[in-house]
């Protein structure tokens, strides 16, 4: 920056300058690698091993922290196990503050420019942490949450979780995944501040303090043990052991925290968790209550329609016993004319038979004395007829009768008649006697 | 109803279950047959009563807002 565009000071400040920042940050790190290079140790947090140039990670304590840096080939030359330079762990490294000036399109920033690394154990705070986990189980406080009754179908469920988190809208959708619309009842806190346990042990206190609400869900989003250091902290595992509502908190593989030992349940993501907080699938209960009316429905139908139909067999029973008993009856009708039919052919064989045997026998009965019993019996048919009273009228001769059909054959007799019929050939003639 | 009243929906869908293996057994007379589907009707009932009552979309609140309106109700009931 040239002379004439350097501002004036701040009048009544004795300070040198004004400096152009550049050429100042230049001198900053100037000083800075002036300073003597030295070793320090603390815990590992935040190991960030991104593609770039360096490493990047925080060595921190009780009382503070410093961010550091390495060259990667540096690192790399090391020969350091995979897992040996973790979140946590103790180490001792060697080097001096640096400064990165920056520029117009980057950003400053301070690092402690580490050239040299040793591991020198587990952490203390990891140690403490395992401390505090074991003061707890041995006072039974994983034990009462477990205890606690989680309602299937909660139709209020608290949430203690970032406000502007991810875990938040993993929360919902593993809700929304179950098919659960009920209320959801938001207390915010910061959750990746190791600052946090208060405010997190108060919204949980909170939430259990209203009646609604039937479990709660402590949801965070992944993070370094330093950031997920609150879920560690003492008052709100008690907090959480004692508490009168189920809590699922949501723990990672990589960095279970004490909440989810004292918790009723861990689960390993937000959206677990919520699936946790309602195990019932919504969906799935519906179809199974169907079923069940389905069974039901069936059951009842079953019981009845089996005891109806039982009833209209034994309804029928004397009805077909009268049945049977009329087909039986038929049945004998029908042999009874049948052997009637049988008899009565049998009786006409007989008869014919015996009309063959009795034309055979009038056929043997014919021969020359039937003959001339005919001639004899025409000879006296003969001389009845030359007899016949018919045949003398027919000559012209006529008969008289009175009139109760008697033959007149005296004068004294047709006198006393007086009425007489003359029967001629062709006609009567009705005649009366006169006396002259 | 007095009975379901008392139930919670892990009780009512137990009781079902228990119902439906007893139906199931055969064992059941008529009368019982009867009484068990009426009580397991209306368990069925209560239970998708209680999945209406998470049914009808997820409503979110801040736990200060559900305070409020829980501290509004005796007034609004007065």
């Amino acid at each position: 920056m040239s002379e004439q565009l350097r501002p004036e000071g701040i009048e009544g400040v004795d300070f040198k300058g004004p400096y152009a920042v550049g050429a100042y940050a230049k001198f900053l790190q100037g000083r800075m690698r002036d300073v003597a290079r030295v070793q320090v140790f603390g815990e590992v947090f935040n190991m960030r091993r991104s593609r770039g140039a360096k490493v990047y990670f925080e060595l921190r304590d009780g009382d503070g922290a410093l961010p550091c840096s390495m060259w990667r080939t540096d690192f790399e030359q090391l020969g350091l196990a995979a897992d040996a330079v973790v979140d946590g762990a103790q180490i001792v490294v060697a080097g001096g503050p640096d400064y990165y000036p920056g520029s117009r399109t980057s950003s400053p920033s301070f690092s402690f420019h580490v050239t040299g690394v040793r591991v020198a154990g587990e952490g203390d705070l990891l140690a403490q942490l395992d401390r505090l986990r074991k003061a707890l189980h041995s006072e039974g406080l994983f034990e009462p949450q477990k205890r606690l009754h989680r309602p299937v179908l909660p139709r209020t469920i608290g949430v203690v979780t970032g406000e502007g988190g991810k875990a938040r809208d993993d929360v919902l959708a593993g809700l929304r995944r179950r098919g659960w619309g009920g209320r959801v009842v938001w207390a915010f806190a910061p959750v990746q501040d190791r600052h946090a346990a208060p405010r997190i042990t108060q919204a949980l206190q909170d939430l259990a303090a209203v009646d609604e609400v039937e479990v709660i869900v402590v949801a965070r989003g992944g993070g370094s043990l330093a950031d997920l250091f609150a879920f560690c902290d003492e008052t709100l595992c008690r907090t959480v052991a004692m508490l009168r509502l189920p809590v699922t908190s949501v723990g990672h593989h990589t960095d279970r925290t004490l909440i989810d030992d004292v918790a009723a349940v861990s689960c390993s993501t937000p959206t677990h968790a919520a699936e946790s907080a309602v195990p019932l699938h919504c969906g799935e209960a519906r179809a199974s209550a169907a079923r069940c009316a389905g069974a039901l429905q069936r059951h009842g139908r079953h019981a009845v329609v089996v005891r109806a139909r039982a009833l209209a067999q034994l309804s029928r029973a004397p009805a077909e016993h009268v049945a049977r008993h009329r087909g039986r009856l038929h049945q004998w009708l029908r042999e009874i004319r049948a052997a009637g039919r049988r008899g009565c052919e049998r009786r006409r064989r007989d008869i014919q038979t015996r009309a063959v045997v009795l034309n055979r026998k009038v056929g043997a009965a014919r021969g020359p004395e039937a003959e001339a019993r005919r001639g004899r019996l025409e000879s006296l048919t003969a001389a009845i007829a030359a007899h016949d009273p018919q045949r003398v009228v027919a000559r012209g001769y006529a008969m008289v009768e009175d009139r109760a059909g008697e033959v007149v054959t005296t004068a004294a007799a047709a006198r006393a008649a007086r009425d007489v019929r003359l029967r001629f050939s062709d006609a009567d003639v009705d005649a009366r006697i006169q006396e002259q | 109803m007095n009975e379901t009243t008392q139930h919670t929906y892990e009780t009512a869908t137990a009781r079902i279950e228990e119902i439906i293996r007893r139906l199931d057994s055969g064992e059941a007379g008529l009368r019982e047959t009867l009484d068990l589907c009426k009580e397991g009707r209306e368990l069925v009932e209560f239970c998708a009563a209680e999945l209406d009552a998470v049914g009808q979309g997820l409503e979110e609140l801040r736990l200060d807002e559900l305070v409020a309106r829980l501290e509004q109700r005796p007034t609004e009931g007065s």
